[in-house]
């Protein structure tokens, strides 16, 4: 872990096990969309349930049922517009159905789940993030009736800005924060296939200690080697392996992405130091500087 | 050892423990993983052991050499495991009768954010009623204020007396629910920023003045069935509406009047606070809305309506003053004498401090 704390949108949270780990903050990007299929799912459901009241209305006698079904649309209306969030986090963990589409789930800033309270707080505030309201009309469309209003979240936007955890107002006053939960349960370890990084990695002297930061780093560089290009990657890792070329004593041609993964098999994958990688083809070869004259293969093939 | 191994030896158990996330995610319980093993208490037991052992890799990960990606995933597992190890707590319908009968009122009791609300809305309220009553002095005043067509639309309304049915009850009863409540909820989001709170608190308070006055002139008609309508609700409605002003205005002032916290504590511990007032101002907006939905539309006698009014009015301040007085608190609240005397101490601190200074500075010259 480093001193100082990373600028990043990753925020630490301590459990009762005294272990501290990261959770990634959802920001606007994530959370406008969630938003928005709540709102759908909102009307879904209001529709839905008022068309088969009337349905039923229709079957029984809607005469006398007609005035009850209107009443209990409203309410539903009313329950539905200001209730659905509160009611969703607070039995589903922390998400709603758009929340669960697109992979957040709300907590508070503890890391506990979220209260029935602070659901409430949270969801009832809702109302003043999405302000102020603009007209249609105020935004260039000249015909639109004036009536028709469209929540610009500034408010919502600005305090997630300006705020460590992402929050807006409902989340300030809550205690709640919006975390990123998905689900890529992947359990990633780099695989290598080139034969000559086991061969290079068996010139490698075996008093060198790799650190802490040195084996982070190889890591990092061995998750993200496939996104750069083969010239782009030997220049990334020219920095490092410039001063370990004279460490290790190798000739100055030898390919630094080369040198950098095989460091990084003999940290994290090879089996032990004392065992004899299976060099086959490339058996006789050496990258080392006083075999200078020998023909080698592993810098000329790249 | 190498990395690659101590991975393989302990992915079993995280893939165990994934597993089980997995069943407690989708099903929420754990009975049929891998053949009934976890199930009941059994599986609880299991359940925690795998978790700590995930914490203590994670807690391992930098002296064990991890891979970052390895650590990440790590992180998203003991995250994951922890959201369900540790769930979201439910409501529970008996704290919220407490909450309303007992937190609420001595909360709106103790509270001056709901004076100040109160102040502002009933204030105005009767002002304008004035304004708008007195044609000799202010002709212009209910016009300005609530539109000549708005006057006439309402006149026109209660032209005839008042007669209903029971369709006519049941949907304006749901349609003042939905409609009133909203605007109660809406006022309490908008104190966190206060101005607009104060704005649909102050508009409220204007124009229904304003109507109620211009309908109390003795040349308008319909006068007296406005005034057989709106008897019954009044007290439950403009109350309610006091209420939720108030409750958003404490939710504003945290972020001004931080008490000694920082500043995003108080916003966070006056939520709380302003939470049950809110609860109250709702409960009384549902009464309001059943009365005006029910009984304020129907045909029954003045006296009635407003003795529904005078006892609706009984109520409330029962429920404020002596429901709401401060009680001498029990062991119970051990914590929050506590709390107290400190801030006592704290004040006394400050006066002998300042005693002193006085002191030094007398000396001084």
């Amino acid at each position: 872990m480093s001193s100082a704390a990373a600028l990043d949108t990753t925020i630490a949270v301590v459990t009762p096990e005294n272990i501290a780990f990261n959770y990634q903050l959802a920001g606007p990007f994530r959370r406008l969309p969630a938003y928005l299929i709540d709102f759908a799912v909102r009307w879904v459901v209001i529709i839905g349930v008022v068309i088969v009241m009337l349905l039923l209305g229709l079957m029984i006698d809607i005469s006398f049922l007609g005035p009850f079904v209107v009443a209990a649309a409203f309410i539903l209306n009313f329950a539905v517009s200001w209730f659905y969030g509160t009611i969703l986090e607070t039995y589903y963990n922390g998400r709603t159905v758009g929340k669960w589409a697109t992979g957040i789930r709300v907590i508070d800033v503890e890391g506990h789940p979220i209260s029935g309270t602070r659901a409430l707080i949270r969801n009832l505030l809702r109302v003043a993030d999405l302000a102020p309201m603009a007209a249609l009309s105020q935004l260039g469309a000249e015909d639109a009736p004036p009536a028709f209003l469209i929540p610009t979240a500034m408010i919502g936007l600005l305090s997630m800005i300006f705020t460590r955890r992402m929050q807006r107002l409902g989340d300030l006053a809550a205690g709640t924060m919006v975390i990123i939960d998905e689900r890529s349960w992947r359990l990633p370890i780099a695989k290598v296939d080139d034969p000559r990084v086991a061969a290079l990695a068996s010139f490698i002297p075996g008093d060198y200690r790799i650190s802490r930061s040195m084996a982070r780093t190889l890591a990092i560089y061995a998750e993200r080697r496939h996104y750069l290009t083969p010239a782009r990657r030997r220049e990334v890792a020219k920095h490092l392996t410039i001063p370990l070329l004279d460490r290790f004593e190798f000739r100055k041609d030898v390919d630094p992405d080369l040198l950098m993964y095989s460091l990084y098999y003999k940290t994290f994958l090879a089996e032990s130091s004392t065992e004899i990688a299976d060099l086959g083809p490339l058996a006789g070869y050496s990258p080392l500087q006083r075999d200078v004259n020998k023909p080698t293969g592993l810098s000329d093939t790249i | 050892m190498n990395v690659a191994s101590i991975l393989e030896k302990r992915r079993v158990q995280w893939n165990e423990l994934e597993r089980l996330c997995d069943a407690m995610e989708n099903r929420g319980r754990t009975d049929n993983v891998s053949g009934g093993e976890h199930r009941g208490a059994q599986g609880v037991a299991r359940f925690s052991t795998l978790y700590r052992a995930a914490c203590a890799d994670l807690a391992l990960a930098d002296a064990y050499q991890l891979p970052p990606n390895t650590v990440t995933y790590l992180h998203q597992l003991v995250a994951r495991a922890h959201n369900q190890l540790y769930r979201a707590t439910k409501f529970q319908p008996s704290s919220w009768i407490d909450v309303i009968f007992h937190d609420a009122p001595q909360q709106i009791f103790a509270d001056p954010c709901v004076r100040v609300a109160t102040l502002i809305f009933f204030g105005l309220f009767a002002l304008s009623m004035y304004l708008g009553y007195n044609e000799a002095l202010f002709p212009e005043f209910a016009n300005a204020m609530v539109g000549a067509s708005q006057l006439e639309q309402v006149e026109d309304m209660y032209e005839k007396p008042l007669s209903g049915s029971l369709d006519h009850y049941v949907t304006m009863a749901g349609f003042y629910i939905n409609h009133n409540t909203g605007i109660g909820l809406q006022c309490f989001a908008f104190g966190i920023l206060i101005i607009p709170c104060v704005f649909i608190l102050s508009y409220n308070a204007i124009s229904l003045g304003t109507i109620f006055g211009y309908m109390a002139r003795p040349d308008v008609t319909g006068g007296d069935h406005f005034f057989h309508f709106v008897t019954a609700h009044g007290p439950f409605e403009l109350t309610a509406i006091a209420l939720s002003a108030g409750a958003g205005l404490r939710l504003g002032l945290g972020a001004f009047r931080t008490g000694g916290l920082t500043r995003y504590d108080s916003i966070r511990r006056s939520a709380i606070r302003a939470v049950p007032v809110m609860a109250a101002s709702a409960m009384l907006f549902v009464l309001a809305a059943f009365t005006e939905g029910f009984l304020s539309p129907s045909p029954a006698p003045y006296v009635f309506k407003a003795g529904w009014a005078i006892m609706s009015s009984g109520l409330i301040s029962f429920y404020f003053v002596v429901l709401g007085f401060p009680r001498q608190e029990g062991p119970s609240d051990y914590f929050a004498n506590r709390t107290r005397h400190v801030w006592d101490d704290a004040e006394d601190g400050n006066t002998v401090f300042e005693d002193q200074l006085i002191e030094d500075t007398a000396n001084a010259t």
